[in-house]
């Protein structure tokens, strides 16, 4: 029952954190790539949503809205390049900051 | 397409001819006789002064030599042995004076200090990019480096309004040379001749209405390893040829490869080539010591920097339309 709850508590958190990065990313980068819409996996690089100035605006965002330190070491694709990687990145962040 | 590692290579005499023509043709079109051109100590100026002469004669090329307070001291230096070498008339203005009196330093030292309030004027900063994009994967982010002097150095990545404050007051000073630039080649009915190459344009390694400000750019379509194949071969100083490529705009400082394109020219030109030629990662590999992930990295970047400075290399958008 609590690995149930667990479970349930840690798909809210990654849905809430997914929504307000889709729509910080959506209301700032969306309108000068010329997409009308992005999936979850699309790569933000290869798709044109953000740029340079742009990781920089999304780090303000999310060490503000998370209240997270991103490192400079952890400014890689790997953790920033799409909706579903960035949602993990930020998941497993605050989950370590909780233990 | 049969890519290998010396597809960037010239025939030196045919491309120094062909760039010649070109100077003169445009010399007629802008009806102008000669050319006033930037030495900034650099490969690139001095490569296009040294083209101007052959195009047009020494007695039509006119040299300004523009340094200011943050400049390498040996920029003034080379630019004006690489001036007299060619036996062009030139003139140096310290632009310090101008700048300070904008307030260029002030207002970049202000964002600095918002950063790192013990920042003085005897600090030394720059900006740079992460290092190596071929070795490690990294978001295009900037990090100011300031050094008090000492050895004390501090690091921070900044964000976006500092950079821009940064940026905005740093490009004050390529646009001071423009307005140099062109105050002097007004005054002679001369034309203004650019010194960015392609590597730069691509990428947008330059400042609009700064060394993008200019009339002709006759070596807008040399990769930067043509430009040191050219230069040899047209007798460029050693010094300047031997010069490590810096922008030359902050007191600490920074290679090209280090400020923005995070990977020496050598490995830079030929990726980038390949990418403007649509070659596939797989194919350059073969070409290069490199491995298909690093490739792929490298078009990465390049496209988004092409995208990201598009508005650099077009005209301002307007509303005119075209009547014929």
């Amino acid at each position: 029952m609590r690995s149930f709850m667990n479970e349930n508590a840690l798909k809210v958190a990654h849905e809430g954190i997914g929504r307000k990065l889709r729509s910080f990313i959506t209301s700032n980068f969306l309108p000068q790539s010329g997409l009308e819409s992005f999936l979850d996996t699309d790569s933000f690089m290869e798709k044109g949503i953000i740029d340079s100035t742009g990781v920089l605006e999304l780090l303000e965002f999310i060490e503000g809205e998370f209240a997270i330190k991103v490192e400079d070491e952890e400014v890689i694709p790997n953790n920033l390049d799409s909706l579903q990687k960035l949602t993990l990145f930020i998941q497993g962040k605050l989950e370590h900051a909780a233990q | 397409m049969n890519f290998h590692k010396d597809i960037l290579k010239i025939d030196c005499r045919q491309e120094a001819d062909r760039i010649c023509d070109f100077i003169r043709q445009q010399a007629v079109a802008l009806r102008h006789e000669g050319a006033v051109i930037g030495l900034s100590g650099g490969i690139d100026s001095a490569l296009c002064a040294t083209l101007c002469v052959r195009a047009l004669g020494k007695e039509r090329v006119f040299g300004l030599i523009l340094p200011e307070k943050d400049s390498s001291p040996v920029s003034q230096e080379y630019a004006a042995k690489q001036a007299a070498e060619l036996g062009i008339r030139t003139e140096t203005v310290d632009i310090t004076p101008t700048l300070e009196a904008f307030g260029t330093y002030q207002k970049r030292d202000e964002m600095i200090r918002e950063i790192f309030p013990e920042y003085d004027p005897h600090y030394r900063a720059k900006i740079t990019l992460p290092p190596d994009l071929l070795s490690r994967d990294a978001f295009n982010f900037f990090t100011l480096t300031v050094d008090d002097g000492h050895g004390n150095i501090k690091t921070a990545r900044l964000r976006k309004d500092k950079l821009n404050g940064i940026v905005a007051a740093t490009n004050t000073k390529l646009r001071t040379r423009m307005v140099h630039l062109y105050y002097d080649a007004e005054k002679m009915d001369r034309f203004v001749c650019g010194t960015t190459n392609r590597s730069e344009l691509m990428q947008g390694f330059y400042v609009k209405y700064g060394d993008g400000g200019v009339d002709i750019e006759p070596i807008a379509h040399l990769y930067k390893m043509q430009v040191y194949q050219l230069s040899e071969h047209l007798g460029v100083i050693k010094e300047i040829r031997e010069r490590t490529p810096s922008p030359d705009t902050f007191s600490f400082e920074v290679s090209d490869e280090d400020f923005y394109f995070r990977m020496p020219y050598e490995k830079l030109d030929p990726l980038l080539y390949a990418w403007e030629n649509g070659i596939s990662a797989q194919e350059v590999c073969a070409g290069m010591d490199l491995n298909e992930d690093q490739a792929r990295r490298a078009f990465r970047d390049f496209h988004s920097k092409y995208r990201a400075t598009q508005h650099l290399r077009e005209m301002p958008p307007s509303l005119v339309m075209a009547k014929r």
